[in-house]
């Protein structure tokens, strides 16, 4: 395997330092937002000392995935699609339901969600279908569809409609990137919200239950969380309650009441930055803002600067990846955007995020480490 | 394999990159919102929801009457009350929990498993059941007392007092129409709980004390309402009644000494009565006076000049009023009569003419003067105004013939009571009250009623009340007589309005006067609805009257008369029992030929009808009242928030 030496040269320490101050800063986070309940049951590091291995054991991966050149998954492209349909339809079968989806395997003590590794599955397949412009002419420009719609329907099963927008994301953004014509990409984007209010107004007056009318509520709660204070908009009071309790300071490690006290739902996993947000204030908000900031610009200049346009698109779904998991997450904690159970990369506890993720900064350093030979 | 350095990339990148840093914009500009600019909102809501309050019922003000015997007091009761967070092993803890108080096992794990902070359990408890929960230690379960209504001398004035709901608030009466004073501030526990409702340790506590509500001191004396409503009891069951009122006031202030109706209810097992027992007849119902009324139009004919005592009239049976005859009740009339001989015969073309000479508007005028047509303002929640029409040209004349006698007019029994306190008072009208004194933290505060007025010249009252007194000593009244006291009054019967026609068979029988004559210390009234057999008002209400004021005046310390008693060798005084034992109480006056009643199960005799020292006929009944010992197994309350 060819790996000369300029190839650490074209290593981007900004990305790499910026990933790392995000994972430092979740496993603090994950920290105290777990304190209160390992309190009483256990050990105060249960979840920290998971997260740090998550995170180390990604890294490994990572750097072992450094050494094989980005193209040559082309040719696994196949393999990777029919293994990701399989997985997603085996989860809806086996998997495990937690609070009314089902997601994971459960192996061991562990949980394994396929639909995160599904995300990084359908960049490496686009990019292979989109590197040849031919593949999309004219009225093909309706395959790529085609072949998003399969794993993005089993996820809607489960369902999970966070990551299924975080699919469209990323079709949306590797389609523009790819040359799409922007009339194509633009008639796309219409008619898709354009099919998804109808389906949400079609299940929400049980004209045809495409989803549950309960399922709508939930995700439009957003808009007026105090219609059900008690139910589903209680996650969205709550994290607003802690954001905006949080100040400019915050009120410090461990001291943030809405987290402390259980106010705060899913507080190590979806509702993460809420904790971020109320215990180390805007401050703290920023910071994560900017660091994430540097990590979508950074990447973005590595796809700028592949070597071939199935590096660029590899490296550009992998941020908008990140770039549509950010948005949706912070959004909903906002009170933005719908409440669906979506991770915020290198911050929530788990260990099928984390891999994910670390595997997308894998993918763009590789396409960083072997881009074009700079002319100038 | 196709290159990328393609210029339409690079632009199509920057672009999503602003895109992207628009986005992300987007998010800082919301932080900004919430965070700082909202940030002492929802701070404030993060406060707010972690304090959770329990709130302490405020002990509700005692009733008294005017003597200051408890008649309604509130007492802590021990009540059950769940945190159902905080309840572990939730069907165990019901097992034993419904065991205890004696409740369904189903109700008790619904209540403990509910989605709220607080629940109650169970009110009302014994002391006994409440140690045995708390010895239970069970998480989540504790015990609060909670102030409960309890009347010690059992169900006294129930229609006055009327009920009080389970959430300490006045539903009728006495307790409805001073409920803001009786009712006192809730208290509360304030604590700082977490999301699921425990309490956080050093978090913030506080216990903010109620205010107790105010006392009432009634007007009502027990001991008059006592013999009250054993005599409407009593006249219910001799004549076949569907229904009787006593009430009894002090003239010269307006003060409602007993207000009895029968059928009555216990205040205890309320839900055991029909609701209208729980009526105060004298005040939420009206009638057709009848005859009683002629008194009022003595007073008003007199006043206004239409008669003078000196008059006389010749009643030949009959009176045509424009058209109409209107007859007397005595067949052929009661020939020449003086205008005190009309009032003791109670006739009716007489006062038919009064009414007529009188004529709509003065008439009206002086009857409002008296509140007929209209509410007095007495301190009772419904009080109802009666009817009088409105003159003017399409009402004939013959309707004020009609209320000059007592008809085509409707009243309450309370109305014309207050109607003969002013003819006993020297012609000052006082609307009466139930309410003496209410004892606030601020000091002591009078009744919210209208003010005593002059409605009459004393002299007119003291002519009007000479006519009253002859009614009981020459006329119709007579059955009314006491002896060794001077009785003035008024009976009347009006037959009762069935399908729009007088009814041939049912009446509405009265009584209506005061005594001692001269000095009045007691006007009462007698009303009784559909009585069986005897419609006159002076043959069965007179002699209720008559026992009344027997009874009544010994106690109000009015000694009989000298000249009037015929032989008082024969009376005996009532030995002084107070301070005895009940049993002692008992054996020294039935020892002396006195019939006892005793009222109360305590030990020691507190108070006596008649006083000790009264002059009495050899047999006459006692009541001897006992005192409360009973009151005190409610005092060891254990007190959670004090632990």
């Amino acid at each position: 395997m060819e790996f000369p030496k300029r190839y650490w040269r074209n290593l981007d320490i900004p990305l790499v330092l910026s990933v790392l101050a995000l994972m430092v800063l979740g496993a603090i986070v994950v920290y105290s937002a777990s304190y209160t309940r390992l309190l009483t049951t256990g050990d105060p590091f249960h979840y920290v000392k998971r997260q740090v291995l998550f995170g180390f054991v990604g890294t490994i991966g990572l750097i072992f995935t450094l050494f094989i050149d980005y193209r040559v998954w082309r040719r696994w492209y196949k393999l990777i699609y029919g293994a990701n349909l399989i997985m997603l339809s085996t989860v809806l079968l086996l998997g495990t339901t937690v609070s009314g989806s089902q997601r994971w395997f459960r192996i061991g003590s562990q949980n394994i969600q396929p639909s995160e590794l599904a995300k990084l599955a359908i960049i490496l397949v686009l990019a292979r279908f989109l590197e040849k412009p031919e593949n999309f002419k004219g009225w093909k420009i309706l395959y790529p569809l085609l072949l998003v719609a399969p794993p993005m329907g089993l996820i809607i099963l489960q369902p999970d409609m966070g990551t299924s927008m975080v699919f469209v994301g990323i079709l949306f953004s590797m389609l523009y990137l790819a040359d799409a014509k922007t009339a194509h990409v633009l008639g796309l984007g219409i008619t898709g919200i354009g099919l998804m209010l109808t389906t949400i107004y079609l299940s929400f007056h049980n004209i045809v239950s495409i989803i549950k009318p309960y399922q709508v509520t939930r995700l439009l709660v957003f808009l007026n969380p105090y219609s059900d204070p008690t139910g589903s908009g209680w996650n969205v009071i709550q994290s607003m309650i802690a954001i905006g309790s949080g100040g400019f300071f915050g009120k410090g490690l461990l001291q943030g009441s809405q987290n402390q006290l259980s106010f705060l739902p899913a507080n190590h996993t979806d509702f993460v930055f809420s904790v971020l947000a109320e215990e180390f204030g805007f401050i703290g908000a920023i910071t994560l803002l900017t660091l994430y900031l540097v990590v979508i610009w950074r990447g973005l200049r590595i796809a700028g600067m592949a070597k071939d346009r199935f590096g660029m698109l590899l490296a550009a779904g992998s941020v908008s990846m990140f770039v549509f998991q950010l948005i949706i997450n912070v959004g909903m904690t906002l009170g933005i955007m719908p409440v669906t159970g979506l991770p915020l990369p290198f911050i929530t506890s788990g260990g099928s995020t984390m891999l994910t993720s670390l595997l997308g900064i894998g993918i763009i350093l590789n396409v960083g480490l072997r881009r074009a030979k700079i002319m100038f | 394999m196709s290159r990328v350095s393609n210029r339409l990339v690079s632009r199509r990148i920057v672009i999503l990159m602003f895109a992207i840093i628009l986005g992300i914009l987007g998010l800082t500009a919301r932080l900004v919102y919430i965070q700082l600019l909202h940030n002492q909102f929802f701070q404030t809501k993060a406060m707010n929801q972690r304090l959770q309050a329990i709130p302490i019922d405020a002990r509700r003000g005692t009733i008294f009457d005017r003597n200051g015997i408890p008649l309604a007091m509130s007492v802590s009761a021990n009540a059950i009350y769940a945190v159902p967070a905080q309840v572990r092993e939730k069907a165990k803890s019901a097992r034993l929990v419904a065991d205890i108080l004696d409740l369904d096992y189903d109700f008790v794990l619904n209540r403990v498993s509910k989605r709220s902070s607080s629940e109650w359990i169970k009110k009302r408890v014994s002391t006994k059941e409440a140690q045995a929960i708390l010895s239970l230690e069970l998480p989540g379960i504790g015990v609060v007392e909670n102030p409960e209504r309890f009347y010690p001398y059992g169900s006294i004035a129930p229609q006055i007092l009327g009920l009080v709901g389970i959430d300490n608030q006045g539903l009728e009466g006495i307790e409805l129409y001073y409920d803001e004073y009786l009712r006192g501030v809730k208290g509360e526990v304030i604590f700082e709980r977490d999301a699921i409702g425990r309490e956080i340790e050093g978090g913030v506590r506080g216990y903010f004390q109620g205010e107790n509500g105010a006392d009432l001191v009634l007007t009502i004396d027990y001991y008059i309402q006592q013999i009250a409503q054993r005599e409407v009891e009593r006249v219910v069951r001799e004549t076949g009644s569907r229904l009787a009122v006593i009430a009894i006031t002090e003239p010269k202030t307006g003060n409602i000494l007993a207000t009895a109706s029968y059928p009555s209810y216990d205040i205890l097992n309320f839900m055991d009565f029909p609701v209208q027992n729980r009526r105060n007849i004298a005040v939420t119902d009206t009638y057709e006076p009848g005859s009683t009324f002629k008194a009022i139009t003595a007073a008003i004919a007199l006043d206004t000049g239409v008669a003078t005592p000196n008059a006389s009239f010749f009643d030949p049976g009959y009176i045509n009023v424009s058209g109409w005859t209107i007859r007397c009740w005595h067949r052929g009339g009661h020939g020449s009569q003086s205008f005190v001989e009309t009032l003791e015969n109670s006739c009716n073309p007489y006062y038919a003419k009064l009414g007529m000479d009188l004529g709509g508007q003065r008439f009206y005028e002086y009857l409002k003067r008296y509140n007929f047509g209209s509410k007095m303002g007495i301190d009772f929640p419904g009080e109802a105004p009666g009817r009088v029409r409105t003159p003017s040209a399409r009402i004939p004349l013959v309707t004020w013939a009609n209320i000059g006698f007592g008809q085509g007019m409707t009243l309450t029994p309370m109305q014309l009571l207050a109607g003969f306190g002013a003819i006993a008072n020297d012609g000052v009208y006082s609307v009466p009250h139930y309410v003496k004194e209410i004892h606030t933290v601020d000091g002591i505060i009078g009744p919210a009623i209208p003010k005593a007025r002059q409605i009459m010249e004393a002299e007119i009252a003291h002519m009007t009340r000479d006519a009253l007194r002859s009614v009981i000593e020459n006329g119709s009244g007579r059955r009314a007589d006491v002896a060794g006291y001077e009785v003035a009054g008024k009976t009347g019967t009006a037959q009762l309005v069935e399908n729009g026609r007088y009814s041939h068979s049912k009446t509405v029988t009265s009584f209506a006067g005061f005594a001692p004559a001269t000095d009045p210390v007691m006007a009462g009234i007698v009303v009784m609805w559909e009585p069986q057999g005897a419609f006159f008002g002076g043959i069965i209400a007179s002699p209720v009257f008559g026992r009344l004021v027997e009874q009544i005046m010994p106690y109000l310390g009015v000694a009989p008369q000298a000249n009037t008693v015929k032989d008082d060798r024969n009376q005996v005084s009532i030995p002084d029992v107070a301070g005895l034992s009940s049993m002692d109480a008992e054996k020294t006056l039935k020892d002396r030929g006195f019939k006892v009643d005793r009222i109360g199960e305590g030990s020691r005799i507190i108070g006596q009808v008649p006083a000790a020292g009264v002059h009495v006929n050899p047999g006459t009944l006692v009541l001897i009242y006992t005192d409360l010992d009973y009151l005190h197994s409610f005092s060891d309350i254990p007190n959670p928030f004090g632990v």
